[in-house]
């Protein structure tokens, strides 16, 4: 009797409480951004009036956008190349030499939680004065930004890789007569799509959602001048703070179909073969 | 911004895969992995070599634990002190939440979506922090806030007692944003690992239900729960970009470090930002080496 009791009235309960949690936060945003309604003006009877776009326009219309979206895309483009050159190599010959140390790699890849981005800005900082050159660029923001996604994007081709007949489909290609860079790029890769669009997506996640390298340094990063715009026009800055979030949950949501297909594909095949 | 290290969607499980016999190669091997290792010594260990390198270092360029101890006493250590009660309570709050959220969701039959829909906001919802998080709570419960005002209409002044979003209150229901979803994600696994069989085994042999969760389900939950708590503790006492919005608040640990490497402070005084950097890494690192081995003995019951 218990369990029905939870099972019909609890538990919807406890899921209606956490949804009301969890969407009023965003509405509440929302409004503020995209509805001309003071809200001391607020009633029940005007909740659905003068909603507009309009602070989204002026928001892109300020000069320093465009140039805050480029670089924050050229940074995506580059972690994005960086993590993969850096990953699909290595994470290979772990699978394939290196089974045991997969476990050490994968401690590796978890550091950046424990030396968290305001202690890495904070050694950035350090080394500044003795790396002008590099430091000085807003691309040098790159690497930083790959080592922050290495939790997400190890994950995503370590995953990948798994899923694969990795010692298989190499020594087929070896013996066909590929070298290794050939066998990468001509058989691991295709084998991969899924898993390399995750990880790029992944990155282009975390671009979009880092701030506090880009806060310390002073680069003009797409979310810093969403910070910074918001003191001027602060509907502006809400509104650009949506666009982020409806990116970022559209990549989590693409990440989540592109990779279920995959295996229910992947199950049929090998019922087949 | 929020990270988790969940496994993601597809991933079966870390079942080790065919490990392949070591041959004499087994030295050369290793070179595989040099750039990969060049890469993160490059910039991430020697970043945080340097911050030590800076923080151990005294007013004269000598070595020595003056920084490190200034960086612990004082207004730096009222910082510590707010920013580790405001960061257990976000851990408390999202571990118990979390953890009951998980048990709901594990115990919906019906409808069947209803699970999957809860489990993929978690993975979008514990990844979301930063700026939007920051803004969507201020329109919400700012003093202008739609959920301020709401909460009037009902006789509830929201700002009558000590509440603001800078406060332990407030970051606590902010941070809960990702706090929950977060040890949803942890803990589902280890309440998917509950066999039906144990609370049979343990109903036949006489136990009743606060019997099978005080002898059997607890038990098996509890490096899983401890194992999320201090997840989520690590992660509210890191996070950075969200607490810079809601507040100039320099009680927070990460935002006196940006302020000291980013304010104009006389020579001597950058160091105690670097050894306050310091000190969250060394809080870290224990806390991430906790949870590894939790998350270790968690998975044992998982299979």
């Amino acid at each position: 009797m218990r369990g029905r009791v939870f099972g019909r009235v609890v538990a919807p309960l406890i899921l209606l409480v956490a949804a009301a949690f969890f969407i009023l936060p965003l509405f509440a945003m929302m409004r503020f951004a995209l509805q001309n309604v003071q809200v001391i003006d607020l009633r029940w009877s005007n909740l659905f009036d003068k909603w507009s776009l309009a602070p989204l326009w002026s928001a892109f219309s300020d000069d320093q956008f465009g140039r805050a979206l480029t670089l924050s895309l050229k940074l995506a483009i580059g972690t994005g190349l960086i993590s993969l050159l850096l990953l699909v190599p290595t994470i290979v010959w772990v699978h394939l030499r290196l089974p045991r140390a997969r476990s050490t790699v994968e401690f590796l890849t978890i550091l950046p939680y424990v030396i968290p981005a305001i202690g890495m800005v904070a050694g950035i900082m350090v080394i500044k004065p003795h790396a002008r050159w590099f430091l000085n660029s807003d691309l040098s923001l790159i690497p930083f930004y790959v080592v922050l996604a290495l939790p997400f994007t190890f994950r995503s081709i370590d995953s990948g890789l798994k899923a694969l007949d990795l010692r298989t489909l190499v020594e087929a290609s070896r013996s066909l007569g590929y070298g290794w860079i050939r066998t990468i790029v001509h058989v691991i890769v295709p084998n991969l799509r899924t898993a390399i669009l995750s990880c790029l997506f992944l990155t282009v996640a975390v671009v979009l959602g880092e701030y506090t390298i880009a806060d310390v340094l002073l680069k003009r990063t797409f979310p810093a001048f969403m910070g910074e715009y918001r003191g001027s026009d602060p509907k502006g800055g809400y509104g650009l703070a949506i666009l982020s979030l409806v990116v970022t949950t559209l990549i989590f949501m693409i990440i989540g179909l592109v990779s279920r297909p995959k295996s229910a594909r992947r199950r049929r095949a090998r019922g087949t073969t | 911004m929020a990270l988790i290290f969940t496994n993601p969607p597809g991933e079966g499980g870390a079942v080790a895969r065919a490990t392949a016999p070591f041959t004499s190669q087994r030295s050369r091997s290793w070179l595989g992995l040099v750039p990969f290792l060049a890469f993160l010594v490059l910039f991430l260990i020697v970043p945080a070599i340097s911050v030590f390198s800076q923080a151990l270092r005294g007013a004269n360029g000598e070595f020595g634990f003056a920084s490190m101890g200034e960086a612990f006493s004082g207004q730096n250590l009222d910082a510590f002190w707010f920013s580790i009660t405001f960061s257990a309570g976000a851990a408390a709050v999202g571990t118990i939440l979390g953890t009951l959220l998980a048990y709901v969701a594990a115990s919906i039959t019906r409808p069947r979506w209803l699970r999957n829909a809860v489990t993929a906001f978690s993975g979008v919802a514990a990844n979301m922090g930063g700026l939007p998080l920051a803004f969507a709570f201020l329109s919400l419960l700012g003093r202008q806030g739609l959920g301020t005002k709401l909460l009037n209409g009902v006789g509830i002044d929201l700002y009558a007692g000590d509440f603001g979003l800078g406060e332990v209150t407030g970051l606590v229901t902010v941070y809960s944003y990702f706090n929950i979803p977060l040890m949803v994600l942890v803990i589902l696994p280890a309440i998917d690992g509950l066999k039906p069989a144990w609370r049979e085994a343990c109903s036949s042999l006489g136990g009743n239900s606060s019997t099978y969760w005080r002898r059997v389900g607890l038990p098996v939950l509890a490096p899983s729960i401890l194992g999320g708590f201090i997840l989520l503790f690590a992660n509210s006492f890191s996070a950075y970009a969200t607490a810079a919005q809601l507040t100039d608040n320099s009680k927070i640990v990460p935002l006196r470090i940006g302020f000291f490497l980013g304010g104009d402070v006389s020579v001597g005084e950058d160091a105690v930002g670097y050894a306050l950097a310091a000190w969250m890494i060394v809080i870290m690192a224990v806390a991430m080496i906790l949870y590894w081995a939790l998350r270790r003995r968690a998975e044992r019951w998982q299979s």
